[in-house]
């Protein structure tokens, strides 16, 4: 439990990135004994983690609300793919760069209005702009592709990474791996940085602000500059997982990005635990596993996959999950380390374990 | 309003008027805070008090005069501007931050410091982490010389209103302050603790000018070195705490005597 506690709770750099880097090493090592049908859901999910932390981060720790993380994500998909349509040499790291940019300047664009409006009026207008980017996506043909959208075959299987691969299979299996383990990678850089603005002086201000705004601004905490980053900082995060989904879907369409997966991240964010990181793990393995649970719930109840019924299977369970999670662990399902924390004392019962904090 | 002083000015009212609407809540107001002074300002409820501080600290702009800071050499600064230049306040109430821990709040206070911005912050550079290393001590410190360091772990909502009172104070102190503006700080305080916070207040002089706004009187008396009375939006008295006991004007605002 060291190394896992280290990576929660300790205050140094090198602590986090030793906890980081044991669990992608963890994660990785799975990746190899994986079908390469779990290993593109495990991607997906990676890729939908880092889009969840940084809402996470956003309502966790600013304390704004935001339902346009599916638009931010659409802007980072497409600034992505429209770059790597026509250039398709450009190394990865610049293309995700690229929607990370692009992602950061659209939230700032929202912050700036958003920054004066609280609450209700705050999601109001975040579900706006979400709403705003599939249209203009599908009706912006020249640029987006319209409704076909924009093929891309950027995610390239190195050959040193598929000779590791032999039999029937290998190019497939090799393929879905190499995606998983980019994806893990990716998301593994990105919950590092996370975990470093989480105890870091910014993270603070953003806290600071979300307790006491008045305090806050006596404390010398810009009110105005604190927010607008905040949303700069959870979009650029959507903008990333954004682009890193399409790439793993090998394109950008509209229909990737519906206002309905704005819930979808909101849910599986508070399904996880509001303001952690492993909350985001919580939440990008849960939606790994949706599409698997949709079709076998599907098929024990008997309801037609084509249904409207069954079309909606997701947000049911989703629905029913969530009001399971509320009652049980209020605070995400991240809550229930604590009762197996305890297990592990009453296992151990010389060694003191510091009880957590509050938000970690 | 007879009272002067030789030593240099850090905050000064000159002719300060607010008007809310057809309501003047302060008239004309003029008065300064000289260096390690401790000036009260006091009067009945809705005598332009707490305006008075909402406009020394930014929160209100007045409708005509100048509030300044002589000796920062500033004026018409913003309330995050104003902690950067050493004007801390703290609230009526305690105002802490009710998620952070007692620490943290007092770590809080030096959240306008220069130094950990977004990019050292999201990189985990060493720099930073020396620096809320350093910033950990120093709020430890101010707890301990406030004498409730036990509750460093705690959050705000589980101590004795005394003590967070005390913690609201320790987290003034951490943005090192030039001068402390305090509302309130003697409510809800009993009779031991008050002591100890005149002694406090009294010691804090010696690095500071301290404004604050009081209702209780036994308190105020002991520890100010000027008095600045309103009433109805006007100063209507300034003076040492002796000079004001005597005044006429005075008694009769508080006492509602008619002339």
């Amino acid at each position: 439990m060291d190394w896992w506690r280290s990576f929660f709770r300790q205050e140094s750099t090198h602590s986090r990135l030793i906890g980081v880097t044991a669990l992608a090493a963890l994660t990785l090592a799975i990746t190899f004994v994986l079908p390469p049908v779990a290993n593109s859901e495990l991607a997906g999910g990676a890729a939908i983690a880092i889009v969840i932390l940084g809402l996470s981060w956003l309502i966790g720790w600013s304390g704004q609300i935001s339902l346009g993380n599916s638009g931010f994500m659409a802007v980072g998909a497409y600034a992505a793919g429209i770059w790597a349509h026509h250039h398709n040499t450009t190394p990865l790291v610049f293309t995700l760069a690229l929607a990370i940019v692009a992602g950061g300047l659209s939230g700032l664009i929202i912050a700036i209005p958003s920054t004066r409006l609280r609450g209700p009026y705050l999601a109001g207008l975040t579900l706006a702009f979400a709403a705003a980017v599939t249209p203009i996506a599908q009706n912006f043909t020249s640029v987006t592709g319209g409704e076909g959208g924009i093929f891309l075959n950027s995610l390239v299987t190195p050959s040193w990474f598929g000779h590791l691969f032999s039999g029937a299979n290998a190019v497939i299996n090799a393929n879905a791996q190499w995606t998983a383990d980019l994806a893990v990678v990716v998301a593994a850089v990105s919950f590092f940085f996370m975990a470093n603005l989480f105890h870091s002086r910014t993270g603070r201000a953003m806290r600071l602000v979300r307790d006491n705004d008045v305090a806050a601004e006596l404390m010398g905490v810009d009110l105005l500059r604190t927010r607008s980053s905040a949303f700069m900082i959870a979009a650029a995060y959507a903008g990333l997982g954004g682009a890193l989904y399409s790439l793993l879907e090998a394109s950008v369409r509209p229909e990737t990005f519906p206002l309905t997966l704005s819930i979808t991240l909101l849910t599986l964010m508070v399904l996880g635990g509001i303001g952690t990181l492993s909350g985001a793990v919580i939440g990008g393995i849960i939606y790994s596993f949706s599409a698997d649970l949709v079709a076998h719930v599907n098929s024990l109840t008997g309801v037609n996959p084509t249904s409207n019924l069954g079309a909606n299977m997701q947000g049911i369970i989703f629905g029913v999950l969530l009001i399971l999670t509320m009652m049980f662990a209020p605070r995400g399902l991240v809550s229930l380390r604590t009762p197996i924390q305890k297990l592990f004392r009453i296992l151990r019962p010389r060694r003191q374990t510091p009880d957590l904090g509050e938000l970690h | 309003m007879t009272y002067s002083t030789s030593r240099p000015i850090t905050l000064a009212f000159e002719h300060v008027s607010v008007r809310f609407g057809g309501l003047l809540a302060l008239n004309d107001v003029s008065f300064e805070v000289a260096e390690q002074e401790i000036v009260g300002l006091i009067g009945p409820n809705g005598a332009g008090k707490t305006t008075a501080f909402n406009v020394a600290c930014g929160f209100q702009r007045p409708t005509s005069g100048t509030v300044s800071f002589p000796e920062l050499g500033k004026r018409g600064l913003h309330p995050a501007q104003l902690a950067k230049v050493g004007v801390a306040r703290t609230l009526q109430g305690v105002g802490l931050f009710n998620h952070l821990s007692v620490l943290e709040n007092v770590m809080a206070g030096a959240q306008s410091r220069p130094g950990g911005g977004l990019w050292s912050s999201v990189m985990g550079l060493p720099g930073g982490l020396r620096h809320e290393r350093v910033l950990r001590d120093e709020a430890m410190g101010q707890l301990e010389r406030l004498g409730v360091a036990t509750f460093a772990e705690a959050l705000p909502g589980g101590i004795p209103y005394g003590i967070a009172k005390k913690v609201s104070i320790a987290r003034a102190l951490m943005t090192r302050p030039t001068l402390l503006m305090l509302d309130e700080p003697a409510s809800g305080l009993d009779e031991q603790e008050l002591d100890a916070f005149i002694q406090l207040i009294i010691e804090l002089r010696s690095t500071m000018s301290v404004l604050l706004v009081e209702h209780n009187m036994d308190f105020v008396m002991q520890v100010v070195n000027q008095l600045v009375v309103l009433n109805f939006g006007q100063v209507i008295a300034r003076g040492t705490p002796s000079e004001i006991s005597h005044n006429p004007d005075v008694l009769a605002a508080y006492l509602g005597l008619d002339e």
